[in-house]
Order: C-alpha cells, then structure tokens, then sequence
C-alpha cells in the first residue's frame, strides 16, 4: 500500500500532486497587516432580515459556526473537530443568537494569521447580509428592491478591491486541485454543516426574492425546517449546493451575485481543503489560500467576460445554456448538468415536461417547485402541482399570475394538499399537448383577469375558472414531451463517491 | 396573462422533441428519478412489462423502485393510510396493497410476493408481485439463475421482510 493510499484510509488526506505554483503578482493588499473594516452602504432597509427573525437567528448561528471551525483547525484542535467542535456548534445552530456576532472575536487566531483572507470573505459576507435586508424589508417596493440590488452590487464591485468574480467559473477545475477534497474526507460531518450553511445561503434567495413579506414567512417556514432537520447533517453531497440549484429566479435575475455566491462559497472549499491537507507547512498554506483568493478574485479575471472559453481550467466561463447564474459543474456540458438527486437536467426546460422555459424578460412567468432541497424552473402551473405531488415530504410552489407582483406561494404538505387558500386566485386548465401548457395551464388573480386571458387566448374560450381547491384535486396526464436527458455518463461523481467516514 | 415568449431556436428544439419521441418506443415518462428509498434509478414501464411502483399517500404519488422499497418507506416516511400499486408479471395488471387503520389487505386477494434477497440491482425480479401462485412458479421459472429456490410470500410475510429491510435487517 502507498503512502497516500494509508493517509487516506486513516482520514489524513495529503495533497495528491505538487502544488501548483503562487502567482508572484499576487495583489499588494494581500501583503497589508491591518484590515481594512468597510460598514454597510447607508440604507433604510438595513436589517431588515429581522422581518424574518428565525431566518436572522438562523444566519447569526451561521457566521458562529464558519469561526468556530476554522478557529479550532488553526489551533491544534483539528483532530477533535468531528467531535467536540461538532457538538459545540451544532449546539449554537439549535440555539441561535439573537443579534449577528462579530466573527474576529471568535477566530481570532485565524483572523491574524489569514487577515487577508477574512477581508475577501467580509466583504463578500457584507453583500450576502444586505441583499437580504432589501428582499426582506418592507418599506421598499419591488421595483425598488430591483434597483437598490443592482446598487448593492456595484457598490461591492467598485468599494474595495476584495472582490470576488461575478463570472461563472469552472467548478470542476476549481475543485481539481492536489489538495481538493481533503476536508470533505477528513471532516465529513462539519464539511456536511459548511455545506449546509452554503444551502440556507443559497436556497433563502428564492424564498424572499418577488414575494410578500407573509409569503416569505410561509416560505422560510418550510426551507427553516428542511435547513435543521435535512440539510446541516448531510454528509452524501457529491459538491457543494450551488445557488441556480436552489434560488433558480433569483441566479437568472441576478447572475453576477449568484456566481459571486458561488464562487465564494468554493473559496470556502478551497481554504478547507488546504486547511484540512495533512504534510503541508505553514509558508505552504499561506501561499495556497492566497493562490485560492487570487483564482477567484475579480481583478485575476479583468477583460474576461461570461459565456466565453477563454481557455481550459481557471479562465472558462461558460454556463449552462438557460442559466447564466452558474459556472460549469463536473462533467457537464453546456446543454446538462448532472444534480445527484435528480441525474441530469437542462436548465433551459422544464423538468417536469422537457419543454422550452421561457427566457430573457419574460423569465418571471415560470413557476418553480422547491422541493427535497431543490428548486426548479417549470413551465405551467399544471407542472408545478404536478411535480410536488410526485415528492415526499413537503414543496413550495411559486406560481406567477396575470400581475407579476401578485405570483401565488403555494405549500404542499406530506399529504399533497395545497394551501394557504387564495380566494380570489383562479385558474385555467384545459389539459392538451404540452407543446401549449404554458397557454391552457395559467393562474390569474381576479374573474376579471381570468376573463381577459380568455379573450386574448380564444381557443381556450370554452375554459372554466378553477378555484384554488378544484384546480388542487386535479391530476394531469404524464406530459407527452417529457424526455429524460442522457448525460455522457452516468454519474460524473461516482468516482468521488468513496468518503470514509470518521 | 400573455404566453411567455420563447425563442425560435429554443422553440424548434422543443417541438424537436415532440418529434424525437415519434421513435422512442413506448411512451415517455415524466420525472424518471432515483427511488426515494434505495435512490437506484425508478425502473420505467416497458412496453412488455410495467415496473414502476407508485405509493399513493393523499394527493402524492412517489414512485419507487420496487414493492420491497415503497413497503419499507410506508413504515416510518408515511403516517395513515396509504395504497401502493405494484405491478405484476402481465402487462396492464397491478396488485393494489392498502393500509388503512394500520391493516393491510391487497387486490386481488390471490396475489403473492417473490421476496427472494437478491443484488438491488435486480429488485425487479426478486422483489415483485404476482397475481397468483401459478404466476409465481412461471416467474421463478423464468428467472432461474436469480431466483432459484424462491418461495412465494403472503402480503404479511412481505411486509415483514420490508420492514426489516427499513430497520437494515
């Protein structure tokens, strides 16, 4: 048996190859000893994510539990970190904090050694929180909200030079490294909950992106529950969740701060897989994080634009087609990406029925189904009921309307019965082709709208309008277009899928 | 509301695999995904045999791979009643298992369990029912190689194994 082939099999995991070299024009602020504090943009709606307390508590336990972690690997503690540290932050998330913590205070061993690092990172973290705050707050309208997150944006990009690329990157590359996977081996379990935060910090855009603020309590309602019971505690991921996995709506609108997530979160990954390679010395981790931070820094990547194969590995930045919100994953093309739960998907179609999704300005008009820790793009309602029905558990259904700043949330509990009741909501159903299942399948707010749509859709004239609770006891037919797509293999992770665990 | 606009092109693949179905044979099925239970691929109905289990709870209906996996998720992700449609060895015909007050009962009455251990991979075969005891022997016939020795199993003996199976026994 090899060396690595025993650090492996007793969970020590060493980088697999020579580490790549540091870029010697690494950028000067890199080399600066003091950090370099930015508060937030002046805004109203600062904080806003209280509207949703147990989302804020919830995201407060978050920032506890990134610093204990990393506090813990950098002083000695790494051997106890599936156990004892486990149980301490896994106590914090069960009992989350009432107000956001300052993370220095907690890993401050880390924040000395790595300063430069916790600035890429509380920068990025900044634009997290206040995105938030505008999707939550209540004295914004939603043109506003659309406004004042582009403004958001540009204020990250254009503050400071810490900035992370909003350009789809290659995934798979990024996690080719010597020393990627590393953490997730050795540590499955507080890799599990990192990802976990990953998932609420993704999956949360959806659920406040276009809705109400009692729809995003609804909403966060079911995601909460999923978050404490399911997804901390998932040591079976193949990668980490990615945001266009879980807020769809909100990486298609948005795509420079979904990749921006993304590609924060993999410089998390990064740093946890060099943090966590056994056989490295101190001078070898310090340039590794910082080579990791340049890969994904916004100024590594000037004049680069998405969409483009500048060239293989760091500098691709494809997306896959119907969703500029993502970089490439493992193995997929740009026409299919694989999700381990679902196997491959095109993010341009629906998945319940394989036909086209609408795109550019009319992108809105898809509903989407959230359901066993995903959500996706469909193209009716009749897809969107459908679909849930055919999930255990619970689903939260977005379905637009005739007013796009009225969509109806819908939650389909175990039994697959839908509320909350939407009195005046009506729909339309006149099951056919779904070739046309964005025509005769439609949800409206009033009898006038319904009225209305039928004279602009004469063919569907003869249609009656269903109440919430008719149009709920339906069932459609298997959709006639569905096709399962075939990627070029079966499983682009089946080899990854080995992970001792401790 | 207004239909939602696609492109030409997008809409030219869509109605490309309208056409693209013209030969695939037997029909598409929407949501072919990993069983909720052993999460192997749901085996999708050929036009000889039909292979998807569907365990109706309320207004769900999940599919699972196999009559073995939906009875072992029935014991702990379902609470109430419940009716799981297993298909059988004919084409067109199922075996519907209910539990209602917590009893179970099946339709036709006459049906039995092959509930030999085999590989997952081949749940298919050794996990699935017959409409009756003549069936039985002409499946075990059939299958040989896999199912050599099999004896066919009542409804309560088969919930029993699939219950173990939940527990990991």
């Amino acid at each position: 048996m090899t060396l690595p082939v025993i650090l492996l099999a007793l969970g020590m995991a060493g980088a697999s190859a020579p580490l790549p070299p540091v870029p010697s024009d690494l950028p000067a602020w890199m080399s600066e000893t003091t950090q370099n504090k930015v508060f937030y943009r002046r805004g109203a709606y600062n904080f806003d994510v209280y509207n949703l307390p147990s989302l804020a508590r919830d995201l407060n336990a978050v920032a506890v539990g990134h610093a204990m972690a990393y506090e813990d690997l950098v002083t000695g503690r790494a051997a106890t970190l599936e156990s004892a540290t486990f149980q301490r932050i896994d106590w914090v998330l069960k009992h989350p904090p009432r107000f956001m913590p300052d993370e220095a205070t907690i890993s401050s061993t880390f924040g000395r050694r790595y300063g430069f690092l916790e600035q890429v990172f509380d920068w990025a973290h900044l634009l997290h929180a206040q995105t938030v705050d505008v999707l939550a707050s209540t004295r914004l309208t939603p043109a506003e909200k659309e406004r004042e997150i582009e403004a958001l944006y540009r204020f990250y990009r254009e503050g400071t030079p810490y900035v992370i690329t909003p350009l789809p990157m290659n995934m798979e590359f990024l996690d080719s490294q010597p020393y990627s996977m590393a953490f997730r081996r050795t540590y499955p379990k507080v890799n599990g909950l990192f990802w976990g935060y990953h998932w609420l910090q993704g999956a949360m855009y959806d659920i406040l992106y276009g809705q109400s603020l009692d729809q995003q309590r609804l909403g966060y309602e079911v995601l909460g529950e999923r978050y404490h019971q399911v997804e901390l505690y998932r040591t079976d991921r193949a990668f980490m969740p990615m945001n266009a996995e879980v807020s769809p709506r909100f990486a298609i609108r948005f795509p420079e701060l979904a990749n921006t997530f993304d590609n924060l979160h993999m410089l998390h990954d990064l740093v946890n897989d060099i943090l966590a390679t056994r056989g490295l010395t101190e001078a070898q981790r310090d340039g590794q994080i910082r080579r990791a931070i340049w890969m994904l820094l916004d100024s590594t990547h000037r004049g680069e634009a998405a969409g483009r194969k500048v060239a293989a590995g760091l500098h691709d930045h494809r997306h896959p087609e119907g969703m500029p919100g993502m970089g490439m994953m493992k193995g997929a093309t740009e026409d299919l990406m694989f999700m381990p739960d679902m196997g491959w998907m095109s993010m341009a179609d629906c998945g319940h029925c394989s036909m086209p999704l609408p795109d550019g300005e009319d992108a809105w008009r898809a509903p989407t189904v959230t359901a066993e820790g995903w959500s996706m793009r469909v193209r009716c309602p009749l897809c969107a009921r459908d679909m849930a029905a055919q999930m255990k558990g619970r689903a939260i259904l977005r379905i637009p309307t005739d007013d796009p700043l009225r969509p109806l949330l819908l939650v389909s509990n175990d039994r697959g019965e839908l509320g909350p009741d939407a009195p005046q909501a009506l729909f339309l159903e006149q099951e056919g082709g779904h070739a046309k299942c964005d025509e005769w399948s439609a949800a409206v707010t009033s009898r006038e709208a319904f009225e209305k749509y039928l004279a602009e859709h004469p063919r569907y004239a003869a249609g009656k309008p269903l109440t919430l609770e008719e149009w709920s006891e339906r069932q459609g037919k298997k959709p006639d277009t569905y096709v399962k797509p075939k990627g070029p293999v079966e499983d682009p992770y089946a080899a990854d899928a080995h992970v001792p665990e401790h | 509301m207004a239909s939602a606009t696609v492109s030409v092109a997008r809409l030219v693949l869509g109605l490309g695999l309208i056409a693209s179905l013209v030969s695939i044979p037997g029909p598409a099925r929407a949501h072919e995904t990993k069983c909720p239970f052993c999460r192997k691929p749901v085996l999708q109905d050929t036009a000889d045999l039909d292979n998807e289990v569907a365990l109706k709870f309320g207004k769900k209906r999940i599919e699972y791979r196999c009559v073995l996996c939906a009875i072992a998720e029935a014991k702990t992700a379902y609470t109430g009643d419940l009716t799981i449609v297993a298909p059988t060895e004919t084409k067109g015909q199922s075996v519907t298992i209910t539990r209602k007050d917590g009893k179970w009962s099946m339709t036709p009455e006459t049906a039995v369990f092959v509930g030999h251990k085999v590989n997952h991979k081949i749940c298919d075969l050794g996990y699935r029912a017959v409409t009756n005891a003549a069936a039985f022997d002409a499946w075990v016939a059939k299958h040989k190689r896999d199912l050599e020795g099999a004896k066919p199993l009542s409804l309560d003996e088969m919930v029993k194994l699939a219950y173990a199976a939940e527990s990991g026994g």
